[in-house]
């Protein structure tokens, strides 16, 4: 216990030394939260948009306005002349042109129908599609205001968990899950390997430590930095973006300590399969990668092709993510999470087991 | 210049010597290209809809039908025994529960009131808003489909041309953007973690006892690294358009000479890095804070800059990714030529300067 501690003491006395990691540590994540929680927003606004309006008449002018009051489009005055209006997009001047042919209020007024032009930059093909996707929305929604058969029946939406729909809210439980990813993984690794790098891994082999021993002095550390950077990220969050915490603390510690064993473990396994800590922050990074952009951290998993669906079930982060979300936002217990929490627990000894025994092997 | 090449090819041996970091290296872009090509895509579909049929009427059934073949909704997992929308919510895989309380079939037969409850779950903000809107729209449709026959309005309808990208796939957005990132990382991230390094072992104290001029260093150590960063980019680019067959309607010529300007402004804040931190660890960590999150998060690569907040808008035209991917989409999508894209390039050539010359004073000031 008393090595484990000296050991403990060793490891802070070498992160700390440095005053500008020191700094690190603590910018680090106010940093990722204010980026990534104001720059993560995916909803489609502000969707530049020419009109060309041919008739000019009171009810193409209603058909615009219902556009630039939705909050989707905003209208964007036009020099170009319709027929040159590729020069525009080429050179990036607005998203979408609308074109209002010059019967328009006529052929509705007598019933005839007629059709509406849109043109869209599809450079985004995903703000692309949904910005068709709002114009086929304010069209139909236009259409049943000048038909006599507004319908009676009507479709009420409630939000449930986030009904000021902030999208902040979910991301920022997202980070604090990346973060301790990130950081528990690289640093445990590099930690480990710099000793093999700098050749003080054998001097402290030939010292009485045992291995148990060394490994525990070598993630308690990151464990508690974990911790800590968890803890200010969710400070930061809570007091910066008001976003609101639902769930119980005890229990999101308590995930939080099951899902440290996958990356500590993670981490000493890396440590056991590369030589320098250039290696091993390579290694860490390639995994946290992988972890990040198949947990669902910022695309729905529903969304991705199958065949990636079913490797997202490999991803303990994935499981954590669900987590960390369902115990801030929505006030998940143990009944509501238990088949991910299950998962994750599963996930952790397995791979903290395994590296134990392939760094006990490696040292000895 | 023979001192340069002596430091690059000591460089280079260092670099084939880690077989494993090299490997990283060439397989980081390919895993890179695979998830942004096929696993990441904002547009929302498969949204998971638990329903509570309370009219059990053929209309209802009807409706439910039409939620399922209009290609955005999927079935969640059922459901027995339960029948409190909240708690399908909760207890499900359902995004959305849709509610059909008893008399739907009537009102729509004798046009009375009656409302068709819909509840989101609105953790994911974005999930939920495309959710709403998609149910809404299919609604409406089939309100007018059940319209009695003559009394449908013919109205409005929107014929649309989309351009640069007709079959609106994502991966002809994100894999040419790649390219950008793909390059930050390796040059920022790789360089500062070298000279670190050389710091760390106290090998850099040997270095310049040796009779090369810190400049000299700094190129040779730099050089082999711009060819890393360009290899690695012709191969996500390569990816780009023989696997993923993103249309490449300008200059091959004019991208290259970008990229290898993007390259070097890389580079330079891989330098930088180096000459503030002494830890490998550490500059790690500061190449990924102020290089990999930025160029990936505020470069436009995924998210739309435009709908950031104005502040962070301005912190974005700092950030070289930003104006490279403009670059090549410009380049690879819209073929845009040197008259449009000039500006961005200027910016990126000022930027390279800028950081050159910070990084080079720094440098000597250090070692002085």
């Amino acid at each position: 216990m008393r090595t484990i501690l000296a050991l403990v003491r060793k490891e802070f006395y070498q992160v700390f030394r440095d005053r500008n990691m020191l700094r690190m540590i603590f910018l680090m994540p106010m940093i990722q939260l204010l980026i990534l929680g104001y720059a993560i927003n995916v909803d489609v606004k502000n969707i530049r948009t020419a009109f060309y309006d041919y008739d000019n008449s009171s009810l193409s002018r209603e058909y615009i306005r219902d556009f630039s009051s939705g909050g989707y489009f905003i209208t964007t005055a036009s020099d170009i002349p319709l027929p040159d209006v590729n020069e525009a997009f080429t050179e990036n001047r607005f998203d979408a042109a609308i074109i209002i042919p010059e019967d328009f209020s006529e052929n509705i007024y007598t019933g005839q129908g007629v059709t509406a032009g849109m043109i869209v930059d599809a450079t985004n093909a995903n703000s692309a599609a949904i910005s068709m996707g709002y114009a086929g929305l304010i069209t139909a929604r236009f259409n049943s205001d000048y038909s006599a058969l507004a319908s009676p029946i009507t479709m009420r939406q409630r939000l449930l968990y986030n009904p000021e729909a902030e999208s902040v809210y979910y991301m920022v439980p997202g980070i604090v899950a990346v973060l301790l990813t990130m950081i528990t993984v690289m640093l445990t690794s590099m930690a480990i390997v710099r000793e093999r790098e700098m050749g003080t891994l054998e001097q402290l082999m030939v010292t009485p430590i045992s291995t148990p021993a060394f490994i525990l002095g070598k993630t308690i550390p990151f464990a508690i930095l974990g911790y800590i950077e968890m803890s200010i990220a969710l400070a930061f969050g809570i007091l910066w973006f008001n976003i609101p915490f639902a769930g119980s603390w005890l229990l999101l510690y308590g995930v939080a300590f099951v899902f440290l064993f996958t990356t500590l473990g993670v981490g000493m396994f890396i440590s056991t399969v590369t030589g320098t800590q250039q290696q091993a922050m390579f290694f860490a990074w390639f995994f946290s990668i992988f972890a990040i952009l198949t947990s669902g951290f910022f695309n729905p998993i529903s969304n991705m092709p199958e065949s990636v669906q079913y490797l997202t079930y490999l991803n303990p982060l994935r499981y954590f993510m669900a987590i960390v979300r369902g115990i801030m936002m929505k006030g998940a217990g143990v009944l509501e999470l238990y088949r991910d929490i299950g998962s994750l627990v599963v996930f952790s000894l397995s791979i903290f087991t395994f590296a134990w025994m392939r760094f006990s092997k490696r040292v000895e | 210049m023979h001192k340069i090449i002596h430091i690059a090819r000591k460089e280079i041996m260092h670099i084939r010597r880690d077989v494993r970091s090299l490997f990283i290296a060439i397989l980081m872009p390919l895993l890179m290209t695979f998830l942004y090509g096929y696993a990441i895509n904002l547009d929302i579909k498969n949204i998971k809809l638990g329903v509570l049929d309370f009219d059990k009427s053929v209309e209802s059934r009807e409706l439910v039908t039409k939620y399922f073949s209009s290609g955005y909704f999927i079935p969640a997992e059922s459901q027995v025994q339960l029948d409190d929308p909240e708690r399908v919510l909760k207890l499900t895989d359902a995004h959305v529960v849709l509610v059909i309380k008893p008399g739907f079939a009537e009102a729509l037969a004798n046009r009375t009131e009656y409302q068709v409850g819909l509840l989101l779950d609105g953790a994911d903000a974005n999930l939920a808003a495309a959710a709403g809107n998609y149910a809404a729209a299919v609604f409406n449709q089939y309100l007018v489909s059940m319209l009695p026959p003559g009394m449908e309005l013919p109205g409005v309808t929107m014929s649309h041309q989309v351009l640069y990208n007709p079959d609106l796939k994502s991966s002809h957005f994100f894999v040419p953007g790649l390219v950008g990132v793909i390059l930050m990382m390796i040059s920022a991230l790789l360089t500062s973690i070298t000279i670190a390094r050389e710091k760390e072992t106290g090998t850099l104290e040997q270095l310049l006892t040796s009779p090369v001029t810190p400049r000299q260093i700094i190129i040779g150590k730099v050089l082999p690294y711009i060819g890393l960063a360009l290899f690695d980019g012709l191969l996500v680019y390569g990816f780009a358009i023989l696997h993923f067959h993103v249309p490449m309607t300008g200059s091959n010529l004019l991208l290259f000479v970008f990229g290898v300007i993007y390259v070097i402004a890389a580079l330079s804040i891989g330098v930088l890095i180096s000459t503030l931190v002494k830890t490998q660890q550490l500059a790690m960590m500061a190449a990924l804070t102020v290089t990999m999150l930025p160029s990936v998060m505020l470069s436009g690569f995924v998210f739309e800059i435009k709908n950031m907040p104005l502040f962070l808008q301005w912190v974005t035209s700092i950030i070289p990714a930003k104006y490279f991917i403009l670059i090549i989409r410009g380049i690879m999508l819209k073929g845009s030529g040197i008259e449009v894209l000039w500006p961005q390039a200027a910016v990126l050539i000022v930027m390279t300067l800028v950081l050159l010359g910070i990084a080079a004073k720094k440098f000597k000031m250090k070692i002085g």
